[in-house]
């Protein structure tokens, strides 16, 4: 009998599973075929109507004096860089365009990562110089007050490290800062570390969405001088760019999966919602006998 | 696609394995546990590698060894420095009272950094952009006004403990749902981050491995 009792009991269990998963795994099929079918679809667009903050970018990128030294800090996350890949590809591109001389440096092991394989990937191109490398700055938030005084790595040999070294051999030398954020280390640590004591450095920021409430303010204040922190704007921003480069910036998110996913999550809270009442209407009691 | 895979041999093996491995871990949605938990070690594995690569190759070796060896009088601060490095990586070891004290110094440097950059970054220069100037508009001075009632009843909320009247106590529930539309918002933008991410794995599958999207 427990024989015949184990299997079924795992079969069932097995089930059960199965039903849980079918939601997420409808939402994986949703969106890849949303995906498939994205590319037909004319009537949707993802990039933001309103260009402000996108020629607010490029007026910042226009403003730089020739041959202007601009600083990377790639401290983005794993988890979140997707989002803003194109976005930070196209400001590389729109910095090289205007004839900046660049350079990265992080302040996160995740950040090194990232700003390792876009190295890599402008080398493999050949399109353009990759920047030069400041490599990884441990300390995180001392780290970025140090490099205030001393960021260009001893052995670095190079012309940009040498204008860097003529500049002071920190931040200050940089004319701007582009700073890719989505870690522990973001805009905010910035302008809070870095801004407070080289008040006339001109810093913009790209981030994920779900940075947009924090450093929001900061752009409000003047404490940053550009912001691309939501999808559309950085796909605005990247279209905006797109003329001149034939490096690969990679994709961005198509519209109809974004908007298939955003039905979806919205579809699951009102489900939840519903339940809840169903839930609650039946635990309320019911008209008393008279 | 996403341009981090070369198109040589060594791209197309980053691929695949990048292919199988987001595979593996969605593999977790229909009940297999194993593969998921094979792709967190290794994961973890990968991390933990990385990480002494880096602290090796970018910060001890290059800002640690080579100053102290190559030109030990331009870096004497680096010695009491390594000191305290070695009684904290030695603190099960050497008795509280010396290990306390160094503890304390990180704890506090770290403070330090963090309140006075949130105290002169943050608090002071956006209080002083939230006033609203002598000539400021109708909307202006609306939206600062509403500004600092939320802020207030937020702020209210947070009185625990404290004794409290009718009022008082309103002006906190309302507080406290206004912080909770606050948190609600906020994850909203970031399903959005977290669903460009999945878009973005669908799209890796889709067009670098089955090259299927274009």
């Amino acid at each position: 009998m427990t024989n015949n009792v184990g299997p079924t009991l795992l079969t069932g269990e097995r089930a059960a599973r199965l039903r849980r998963a079918v939601p997420t795994l409808l939402l994986l099929l949703g969106l890849v075929v949303a995906s498939l079918l994205s590319g037909g679809i004319d009537g949707l667009r993802l990039a933001s109507p309103d260009r402000s903050r996108v020629d607010q970018l490029r007026a910042a990128i226009r403003d730089l004096p020739d041959g202007a030294l601009v600083l990377i800090a790639c401290d983005a996350d794993l988890g979140t860089y997707p989002e803003i890949r194109a976005t930070t590809r196209a400001a590389i591109d729109d910095l090289a365009a205007r004839g900046a001389r660049l350079a990265i440096v992080s302040f996160t092991p995740e950040g090194r990562a990232i700003a390792a394989a876009e190295r890599a990937r402008i080398a493999r191109a050949g399109t353009e110089d990759p920047p030069a490398d400041l490599g990884f700055v441990a300390g995180a938030e001392a780290g970025l007050v140090r490099s205030i005084a001393s960021l260009v790595p001893e052995d670095a040999e190079g012309a940009t490290f040498d204008a860097i070294r003529e500049g002071g051999g920190g931040i200050g030398a940089f004319d701007m800062v582009l700073i890719v954020s989505g870690s522990d280390i973001s805009a905010r640590s910035w302008v809070e570390q870095v801004g407070s004591r080289l008040p006339d450095l001109s810093m913009v920021a790209i981030a994920p969405t779900f940075l947009d409430p924090e450093l929001e303010p900061y752009l409000r204040s003047g404490q940053l001088t550009a912001l691309l922190s939501t999808l559309r704007e950085g796909v605005a921003y990247a279209q905006a760019v797109a003329a001149g480069s034939t490096s690969s910036r990679g994709p961005t998110p198509g519209p109809l999966p974004m908007l298939v996913g955003m039905l979806i999550a919205l579809a699951v809270l009102a489900e939840g919602a519903f339940r809840r009442l169903v839930r609650r209407g039946r635990r309320s009691p019911g008209p008393s006998p008279s | 696609m996403n341009g981090f895979a070369g198109a040589d041999l060594s791209g197309t093996v980053a691929t695949w394995f990048a292919a199988i491995a987001t595979i593996a871990v969605w593999s977790y949605l229909v009940g297999s546990r194993r593969l998921f938990v094979l792709m967190q070690h290794l994961l973890a594995g990968l991390a933990t590698g990385y990480l002494v690569l880096l602290a090796i190759r970018d910060v001890l070796v290059p800002r640690l060894a080579a100053p102290l060896v190559e030109h030990p009088r331009d870096h004497a601060l680096l010695l009491p420095a390594l000191v305290l490095v070695g009684m904290l990586v030695g603190g099960s070891w050497l008795p509280r009272r010396a290990v306390a004290p160094v503890g304390a110094i990180l704890v506090g440097g770290i403070a330090a950094f963090a309140l006075g950059g949130a105290v002169v970054g943050t608090i002071l220069p956006q209080i002083a952009a939230a006033l609203p100037a002598g000539s400021a508009a109708a909307p202006e001075l609306a939206g600062g006004v509403i500004s600092l009632a939320i802020t207030s009843l937020v702020l209210i909320a947070f009185l625990h403990g404290a004794p409290r009247g009718t009022m008082t106590t309103r002006a906190a529930t309302l507080g406290r749902w206004l912080l909770v539309g606050g948190i609600g918002g906020w994850l909203g933008f970031l399903v959005v981050s977290r669903l460009s991410l999945l878009v973005d794995r669908i799209a890796f599958l889709l067009g670098d491995w089955l090259t299927v999207l274009r």
